[in-house]
């Protein structure tokens, strides 16, 4: 590991979404009349109730999967859903919470330099792809750890992947890509 | 059963024939004579013994009108750009190739026509001739979105690697469109293609060369180059007046709006560097600058290397002003020698690179964390000569609630906490008696 690199370089995640069952099937309608904070979709068959502490969006289907987004760290995603489990439980059903799993974790970080994209992807076809007409930043997919990262010609990049320690093991190895790209290689 | 590699076995001689007795097929031997199998009584129809109706009454499986018809779609497209007949032919391989894969087999009528489109743009941009995607929407009027997303599908299903257009390939194909020469608007304002194209080519490469290209859409950037071309090529005050909504409106193309953004920033590019012309006494600004055009691009690396060490003096300056500044208040030693260490291993890294204009700026990004802390990232875009636009003028970040730190995930729920999330009874009786009025009237 660069130690330069880790203290320069800010990771921060925005978003983690994580899915959990309550093993029983749930009533909706009772959901949305006896909840506060809820808003019912009849339409789509689920029910969105959103926790202030921490703030958790969950979308709640009567099949008993919940799917919580809007933690801003893995831990934070378990302490919302387990609220939530709770707060069903006191509802009256018979929930136990079960195969709580990270799904995807959103992540930001900024370069303290600017990318250049054209010479970035040139350098690292296939993974790399930029269209600058259909979007202003490149994507770059690494497969072993399912991890995608778009950067912007401004230096800061989005990073997903399935958990934070792969978000970071995927800054990691993109760093030395754009940082030889930092200035156009024609000058 | 077929005569050949069969052998008799009276004999072992390998001649046996067939031979049609009493309707009965035999395979005889020629040399002895002997009988070495016998069909069925029941003669064995040619082709196998089974006659399966769907066989027999089956209509030869024509090829598929809707392909048929995109190949000429293709075909179509490929003549109006008027390609090489290479490029042609790639593509309609590549459409076959397309359309018969699953993912594409079973979609609109709609999507295909898009498909077409797609595998001509991708043949172009392997055989090295320049297009957009946006030329390509324009000719299949189609939203450019979808046949982006179209084509990226298709590149991914068929496994291809295109390479990118670079703006200024497509800068001359892109200039044709302007109807600015003398056959179409009168001689003040006409201008020969040529001389246009490459004075737009060397404004956008200018324009890669300092931020301004990398991660914006093509189009708007080579609206700007043409029309700031246009004007610097005969800076009269008659053309300085005319608004890019004017130019477009004779040139008979369509106003992109992002290009005014553009051509603000081109214009800022080109006083930075028109600061640097020797012989040049008045201040430049934006809107004299483009009388200077000339000069600039015929000398645009000379000014390019001076503009970025007069910058770096400056900071020099700046920066031996802080230290000094904060060597005085702390009197410490041990800043100045960490701030001497990073001196070198940024000198280091400024002589591989060999262009260090923001390397030796990073010393007093240190100092000056120490120093402001209400202002956590110091803008590194503010510090370089030329960075991207949005990089210079950053939005301001709200600062961040820190939020539920240390959380572990498996704290303790306490039940009040649970219960402000659900309603009272009655509560809950009024909101279903709210409901049902609310949905009677």
């Amino acid at each position: 590991m660069d130690s330069s690199n880790d203290d320069a370089l800010d990771i921060i995640v925005t978003n983690v979404v994580a899915t959990f069952r309550t093993r029983c099937h749930l009533n909706l309608r009772t959901i949305a009349l006896e909840g506060t904070n809820v808003i019912y979709k009849p339409e789509v068959g689920k029910v969105l109730m959103k926790l202030r502490k921490p703030k958790i969006t969950a979308s709640i289907w009567s099949s008993g999967k919940v799917i919580c987004t809007g933690a801003t760290s893995e831990d934070e995603a378990k302490l919302g859903s387990r609220r939530l489990a709770r707060c069903l439980q006191k509802l009256g059903f018979k929930v136990r919470f079960s195969a709580f799993k990270v799904v995807n974790v959103l992540a930001v970080c900024s370069m303290p330099f600017a990318v250049h994209l054209i010479d970035f992807t040139k350098n690292n076809r296939p993974i790399a792809s930029y269209e600058p007409e259909l979007h202003p930043a490149a994507t770059y997919r690494i497969k072993n750890i399912k991890a995608t990262i778009q950067v912007f010609s401004t230096g800061s990049i989005t990073v997903t992947g399935p958990n934070v320690q792969n978000v970071a093991t995927a800054v990691e190895q993109v760093y030395p890509l754009l940082f030889e790209c930092r200035k156009p290689l024609c000058k | 059963m077929s005569a050949a590699g069969l052998s008799c076995p009276a004999c072992g001689s390998s001649s046996i024939v067939r031979d049609d007795l009493y309707s009965q097929t035999q395979l005889v031997c020629v040399d002895c004579g002997s009988v070495v199998a016998e069909g069925a009584l029941v003669d064995d129809p040619v082709g196998g013994s089974d006659v399966s109706y769907s066989r027999t009454t089956a209509v030869t499986k024509k090829p598929c009108v809707n392909l048929i018809k995109g190949l000429q779609r293709v075909k179509a497209i490929c003549r109006i750009l008027r390609v090489h007949a290479e490029i042609e032919d790639l593509s309609q391989t590549y459409y076959k190739q397309a359309y018969q894969h699953e993912s594409f087999i079973k979609v609109s009528l709609q999507k295909k026509e898009v498909l077409a489109g797609c595998s001509v743009l991708v043949s172009c941009r392997l055989l090295n001739w320049p297009i957009t995607m946006g030329t390509i929407s324009c000719l299949l009027d189609a939203d450019p979105m979808a046949v982006g997303a179209i084509y990226q599908e298709m590149v991914k299903i068929l496994n291809i690697e295109a390479p990118i257009v670079s703006v200024t390939d497509v800068m001359e194909a892109h200039s044709q469109e302007y109807k600015i020469s003398l056959l179409h608007v009168p001689e003040e304002l006409a201008e020969d293609s040529k001389a246009l194209t490459k004075r737009a080519v060397a404004l956008v490469e200018l324009a890669a060369d300092t931020w301004i290209v990398t991660g914006r859409r093509p189009i708007p950037i080579m609206m700007a180059a043409i029309y700031l071309a246009w004007q610097s090529l005969k800076p009269s005050k008659h053309r300085l007046k005319f608004s890019l909504d004017k130019f477009c409106q004779i040139a008979k193309v369509n106003k992109h709006k992002p290009a005014l953004k553009r051509i603000t920033e081109m214009k800022e590019v080109l006083c930075k560097l028109g600061k640097e012309i020797p012989w040049v006494r008045e201040a430049v600004t934006p809107d004299n600058v483009v009388r200077q055009v000339e000069d600039i691009l015929n000398h645009r690396y000379a000014l390019l290397r001076r503009a970025l060490r007069t910058h770096e003096d400056e900071h020099q300056a700046d920066c031996e002003d802080s230290l000094t500044e904060e060597a005085a208040e702390l009197g410490e030693r041990t800043p100045t020698a960490s701030s001497v260490e990073q001196c070198e291993l940024n000198t280091e890294v400024a002589e591989r690179q060999g262009d260090g204009d923001d390397s030796r700026c990073t010393v007093p990004a240190l100092h000056s964390e120490t120093r402001d802390s209400q202002d956590p990232a110091p803008n590194w875009g503010k510090r370089v000569l030329f960075a991207p636009p949005c990089v210079i003028h950053a939005k301001r970040r709200r600062t961040e609630q820190p939020e539920l730190k240390d959380v572990t995930g498996d704290e303790e729920i306490s039940d009040s906490e649970i219960d402000s999330y659900i309603r009272t009874p009655r509560e809950a009786r009024d909101f279903a008696l709210t409901k049902k009025i609310l949905e009677k009237s």
